[in-house]
């Protein structure tokens, strides 16, 4: 089965893991621009962070056959450094028309603060302007409403709902989100969020529309082959696999579809792997050459 | 509270375990924020990272400059930032004095911000440093939270409640005992117990156990079975 994996953090993640990703099926992802782990202190990180999604990480990813796409957007914890989060939204513009930026995101609450609302709803005027759908990011803390506030802000902002994917969804925020119509992000997590057993319960309840997983893999406890085995444990339970293809492959690309940069004939044939290239003079290989 | 008198508690506390720590540190000037900020980070390799494990007459002494603190956690090195601290803050007049406290914190590696957050309470004034507390609350380096939230006055005296409420969320989801934070029973509010308790029916919703503590700041769960669980 073919895989897309809508939230996997590849940057922190090693080319042992890009293999392992391409064994299990896994042809696609979308890597959103989010916190580093700890707060940057000036704007230039960010520049530096922005192009490395579009240059070398796009690239990193192709030399193992896995198309990459990316999200860009002001993450809602460092929303609250007022200086930085004015420089990084005035940054924005230059990187959402780029080729492969498929949304705006990850953005929306983390503390819940005043700041955090106001960069959420500057960055869905800039994704309504350069026409993207966005990814929302649910917080850890005060979830359910957060999730609720999260999808207020939509409202109040008039933008489309259709075009929102609310990420991180548990089993008290999945309701409230298909009530609206936005799209339900699941983050399978070896610890927290949710793992592929309660995932499967969700899927037989509430069935496949709008339904979307991801690993979200990063620098913490994470696993980049989560998809891959909430599959697994799907089939065991039952799941038909025309419901499993609909929540990893056709669901995903049907909503970065909507960014009019994700062209659905070119993702049936994977990427030719030449390992020879290379990006600005630096290729994947250390010295081999294949 | 006079900064002097706890300042040579806290010299006092560093000479009885590190000696030769306490003399460098007559020899540290707080008008050089280079050579300050270096001192400051050098002070765990000359004072030790022990733990104080203070005497009984050291306790009575500490707590009768600074009433409210907590020390139990606190390792030689951070008593030795403090007194850096509380001897520049006696040096240098206010507006110096915050540039270089704010200096040493954003070039500190984690554990000196974790030593700063545990001194913070002391210095003179501590509520302007209020938005970098509450900013360093939204770090994932687990110890530096649990200087600010664990065994420090600072949050219960100076957060905004919202900011106070996300902390204990935060120490929650991090498992970390939220008997811990001191004041929370005198900053208990409706919102943070809607917030807990909502916290504890999210987490059995996903078949997950619940913080055993969380009554402390949901006081439903104390009359429910989940507590329990």
């Amino acid at each position: 089965m073919k895989i897309f994996d809508p939230h996997v953090h590849m940057t922190s993640r090693t080319t042992d893991d890009y293999e392992a990703m391409a064994a299990a099926g896994i042809v696609a992802i979308v890597e959103p621009a989010f916190w580093l782990g700890q707060p940057r202190t000036t704007v230039g990180s960010f520049i530096d962070y922005f192009n490395s999604l579009v240059g070398w990480e796009r690239f990193r990813a192709s030399q193992f056959g896995i198309r990459h796409f990316c999200t860009m957007g002001l993450n809602p914890k460092e929303s609250n450094n007022p200086k930085l989060a004015d420089e990084v939204l005035q940054l924005l513009p230059r990187y959402l028309d780029k080729d492969g930026v498929v949304a705006v995101g990850e953005i929306g609450f983390d503390d819940q603060t005043d700041a955090e609302l106001a960069a959420f709803t500057r960055q869905l005027e800039l994704a309504r302007e350069f026409d993207l759908p966005v990814l929302i990011h649910t917080p850890h803390r005060d979830k359910k409403r957060g999730t609720i506030r999260s999808i207020e802000a939509v409202r109040a902002a008039k933008f489309p709902e259709e075009r929102v994917l609310i990420d991180h969804n548990n089993e008290e925020t999945l309701p409230i989100v298909l009530e609206s119509r936005c799209w339900a992000g699941h983050t399978i997590y070896p610890h927290t969020k949710m793992d592929e057993r309660r995932m499967t319960v969700l899927v037989q309840k509430y069935g496949s529309d709008r339904i979307i997983i991801n690993s979200a893999a990063d620098w913490g406890i994470s696993d980049p082959l989560k998809v891959p085995k909430t599959i697994d444990v799907m089939r065991a339970a039952g799941i038909a696999d025309s419901i499993i293809q609909r929540i990893v492959w056709d669901n995903p690309v049907a909503f970065f579809a909507q960014s009019g940069k994700l062209d659905v004939a070119d993702l049936d044939a994977r990427p030719a792997i030449d390992r020879s290239q290379q990006f600005e003079t630096n290729s994947v290989l250390r010295g081999e050459r294949s | 509270m006079p900064a002097s008198s706890l300042e040579s508690a806290l010299l006092g506390v560093v000479r009885a375990r590190a000696d030769s720590a306490a003399a460098w540190m007559a020899g540290v000037r707080p008008t050089d924020m280079d050579a300050f900020c270096g001192a400051y980070t050098a002070a765990a390799r000359k004072a030790g990272r022990e733990l104080l494990a203070l005497t009984e007459a050291e306790r009575i002494a500490l707590g009768s400059s600074a009433p409210e603190a907590r020390f139990d956690r606190w390792t030689v090195a951070d008593a030795a930032r403090a007194a850096l601290l509380l001897r520049a803050a006696d040096a240098l007049d206010a507006a110096d004095f915050q540039a270089l406290a704010i200096g040493c914190f954003e070039r500190g590696d984690a554990g000196e911000q974790a030593s700063w957050m545990r001194a913070v309470a002391l210095l003179p004034s501590p509520e302007r440093f209020l938005p970098i507390v509450i900013d360093s609350c939204r770090t994932n380096v687990v110890p530096l939270f649990e200087a600010i939230a664990c065994e420090n006055p600072y949050p219960a005296k100076y957060f905004p409640e919202r900011n106070f409420n996300q902390m204990v969320l935060k120490a929650l989801f991090n498992s970390i005992a939220i008997r811990r934070i001191v004041g929370l029973a005198e900053r208990m509010n409706p919102e943070l117990a809607r917030m807990a308790s909502d916290y504890a029916a999210e987490r059995r919703a996903a078949g997950r156990s619940v913080p055993p503590d969380i009554a402390l700041a949901a006081p439903d769960e104390g009359r429910t079975e989940g507590a329990a669980r």
